[in-house]
């Protein structure tokens, strides 16, 4: 049970934070179909900045020394680099869309086929191969452990300790927090209401003083630095902390979350989850011991593994079917604002 | 200046190559016309003679104590002519593996003997076709090639129409077999012995719940061997230790010999389930395999070569002397001595091309005496190791087979 919690819980959370993302510039009106490319180069920058960093006297002692606060501190810091490149590189997709007005899919999907390119490109270059990798084991920095805390290696917590301290990544709870936050920043806050205007109907609310191009500006700079924090978070918790120039499409799923949760962040951490949990059973599924009586029963039915590795797909278009009526985007998302008309 | 401009025009059409190769599939790998940031090393033909002249391969030649580290990458030859090509599998260059110490062979043999060399990535990454690799065997030998060095037994097909093409050229094709030609020669390596000293090595350091997760999809002959070696070794400890030992076997995941999130996650999954030690014998997905093993305090044994230097977790690792077999067979083409191999080299112990890493070892319950005992038993050939992989799922004396 606690590998199943931590395993879904390393799969949805770069999904959630990402799909957060894509509500933030949709919400605003614009269309950001390059969550996967500005993943890909936050996944890289974040890498970089920690390979680059790593051998520092204030770093290299401090994982010398065994002081994981420091460390912990390190990653945080990490992921604020990856989430400022991420911001930078979705300036690109804000002024194509806002100052130039142009169609925002094509935009997006311009960056989407820029990011790994230029990522393989600069990682051919600094590394000579086609991966770039932090040295060392990215667990064996960053992730929070029952040594750490001064327990003997046979010594377990209990059940909470175990599932949500022991073998955890800070970056996860981090990005937790940062979704509740800004969830609440987008909802209940007068900056999330004139945001979400600006996505509905944005005439009316330039027609009450509210800079349009400045909140798009906005959305879209918040959507690319969480989607490139979530890239780092990616690369770390599931990649060993390497970079590739590919986050195995999970920008693109992190669209699919969104439309699945209906661009309401409650709806989108229930629907991370459900993947991650189905994404997390079709890798694992010999291995998960539910009940803890030493039966796996997952194996134990003897369904081909093939079945397990297409649920996520399935259930993501079963849900889909069942709730896209419903569905309901922002009203005015993907057209570019223009004063002049009405 | 006409020379300036013309090499930056290359430089810069090479720049846009890389980038629009990329563009394709996120992870595809370019071919890389490596002609950017030229190392300004001069080939100096150096007059040593090859190290392991004619013999098979020592346990290390250490030609001049010039380490492969050292040698670059790519390099420029002043005629634009590379003689020694290198054709990787798939995977990466640096994959730390089985690329990786093939081309430290050819780099070593290079810069000992003076000779250019340049490496081929096939197009498309994991996907390659045998045109790919055909193309990228024909623009070897187009750059001036006279041996080319094939990686990894899917470039059959491919190296067999090249090979029929160009009989003028030499291929050394690694994990592979003799196809019949006069100027192809196929290098095996006994896999099954490295396999069964890691084996049997963990067991015998008192670890009884093991893993192993190898590549190629459960098709790749040099991993099937691996790890069929693996659990005879297991098994040979057990039964004298009157141990019962377990081991998670299994294919998935490796089919691109590729690290994944999945592939970590089930790993973890083991791991989390009292598995101790995991073989990760495929290339790359030596990563994911790592990351796992960090994170659940498992351990690792490293494939190819001795990969302790690349994470704390590894222990051992089941070595193949790639490198050694390259400088060596590489020596046979240019010393007269090609027709000598008959087409085919199968090395094993005997020519100190299987065995376990002794300067770096980590075992505490077993000792070096210990292994080089056993080395000296199937070096001797009292010790004799089943490398029909097909026998894999016996009645095993005291292994419990977990086929996943």
């Amino acid at each position: 049970m606690t590998f199943l919690i931590q395993q879904t819980l390393l799969y949805a959370v770069p999904l959630m934070i990402v799909a957060l993302a894509g509500v933030f510039a949709e919400r605003s009106g614009i269309i950001n179909l390059a969550l996967e490319g500005i993943m890909i180069f936050g996944a890289f920058v974040g890498v970089l900045f920690v390979n680059l960093t790593q051998t520092l006297p204030v770093f290299a002692d401090a994982k010398a020394a065994g002081n994981w606060v420091a460390l912990q501190g390190y990653e945080i810091l990490a992921m604020v680099v990856a989430a400022l490149f991420g911001a930078i590189f979705s300036l690109l997709l804000s002024f194509a869309s806002v100052n130039l007005k142009a169609d925002q899919t094509i935009g997006g999907t311009a960056l989407n086929l820029m990011a790994p390119a230029l990522v393989l490109f600069l990682i051919r270059i600094i590394a000579n191969q086609n991966t770039l990798q932090m040295n060392g084991d990215a667990a064996s920095w960053f992730m929070l452990k029952n040594s750490l805390f001064g327990m003997k290696r046979t010594e377990k917590g209990n059940f909470l300790w175990e599932t949500f301290v022991n073998k955890s990544y800070i970056a996860t709870y981090v990005c937790i927090l940062l979704f509740i936050l800004l969830s609440i920043l987008l909802y209940k806050t007068r900056f999330g209401l004139r945001l979400r205007s600006c996505g509905e109907n944005p005439q009316a609310s330039d027609s009450l003083g509210i800079n349009v191009y400045k909140m798009r500006y906005a959305g879209t700079t918040i959507s690319g630095a969480l989607a490139g924090m979530g890239g780092f978070v990616y690369a770390l918790t599931t990649a060993n902390c390497a970079s590739t120039g590919d986050v195995a499409g999970f920008g693109f799923l992190a669209l699919a979350v969104m439309i699945f949760g209906n661009w309401k962040p409650l709806n989108i951490a229930g629907a991370s989850l459900l993947f991650g949990l189905f994404k997390c059973i079709a890798a694992a599924y010999t291995s998960i011991d539910i009940n803890g009586d030493g039966v796996y029963l997952l194996t134990e039915i003897g369904v081909s593994q093939h079945v397990y590795r297409m649920l996520p797909y399935i259930i993501t278009l079963v849900v889909l079917a069942f709730t896209s009526k419903k569905s309901r985007a922002p009203k005015a998302e993907g057209i570019p604002y223009d004063k002049g008309q009405r | 200046m006409n020379k300036t401009s013309k090499l930056l025009a290359l430089l810069l059409s090479g720049a846009m190559m890389l980038g629009l190769a990329s563009c394709g599939g996120g992870a595809a790998e370019s071919k890389a016309p490596e002609e950017s940031k030229a190392p300004v090393e001069s080939q100096a033909p150096a007059e040593s003679q090859a190290p392991a002249e004619s013999q098979a391969p020592e346990e290390t030649p250490a030609p001049a104590a010039k380490s492969a580290e050292d040698i670059p990458d790519s390099m420029t030859s002043a005629d634009g002519k590379y003689q020694v090509a290198f054709i990787t599998d798939v995977g990466q260059l640096k994959d730390k593996s089985f690329n990786q110490g093939t081309f430290d062979g050819v780099k070593l043999f290079a810069d000992a003997n003076g000779k250019s060399y340049k490496y081929y990535q096939p197009a498309n990454g994991d996907q390659a076709t045998d045109d790919d690799r055909y193309d990228a065997m024909k623009a070897a030998v187009d750059g001036g090639a006279e041996v080319v060095v094939c990686a990894g037994f899917m470039q059959g097909t491919a190296l067999e129409k090249a090979a029929t093409e160009f009989p003028d050229t030499k291929f050394i094709f690694i994990d592979g077999w003799s196809l019949g030609l006069d100027n192809e020669v196929g290098v095996t390596f006994k896999e099954e012995q490295c396999g069964y000293m890691a084996g049997y090595a963990v067991v015998k350091e008192g670890y009884t719940k093991l893993g192993f997760s190898g590549g190629g999809g459960g098709d790749n002959p040099a991993c099937c061997r691996y790890g069929y070696g693996y659990v005879q070794g297991a098994n040979a400890a057990a039964a004298e230790m009157g141990a019962d030992v377990e081991i998670n076997y299994s294919w998935q995941y490796g089919a691109s010999f590729s690290a994944s999130p999945e592939l970590q996650t089930m790993i973890s999954g083991w791991y989390a389930n009292g598995t101790e030690v995991v073989f990760a014998a495929g290339g790359s997905m030596f990563q994911s395999i790592t990351a796992a093993a960090a994170a659940n305090d498992g351990l690792v044994v490293g494939v190819d070569v001795d990969q302790s230097s690349q994470s704390d977790t590894v222990i051992t690792s089941a070595l193949k002397g790639l490198s050694d077999a390259t400088v060596w067979a590489c020596g046979k083409a240019y010393d007269g001595t090609w027709a000598e191999m008959g087409g085919a080299a199968d090395l094993g112990a005997d020519t100190g091309a299987t065995g376990l890493p002794v300067d770096t070892w980590m075992l505490e319950n077993y000792s070096v005496e210990e292994y080089q005992a056993q080395l000296a038993d199937i070096v001797s050939g009292k010790l004799v190791i089943d490398n029909d992989y097909s026998n894999l799922e016996q009645d095993w004396s005291n292994v419990k087979l977990n086929i996943i």
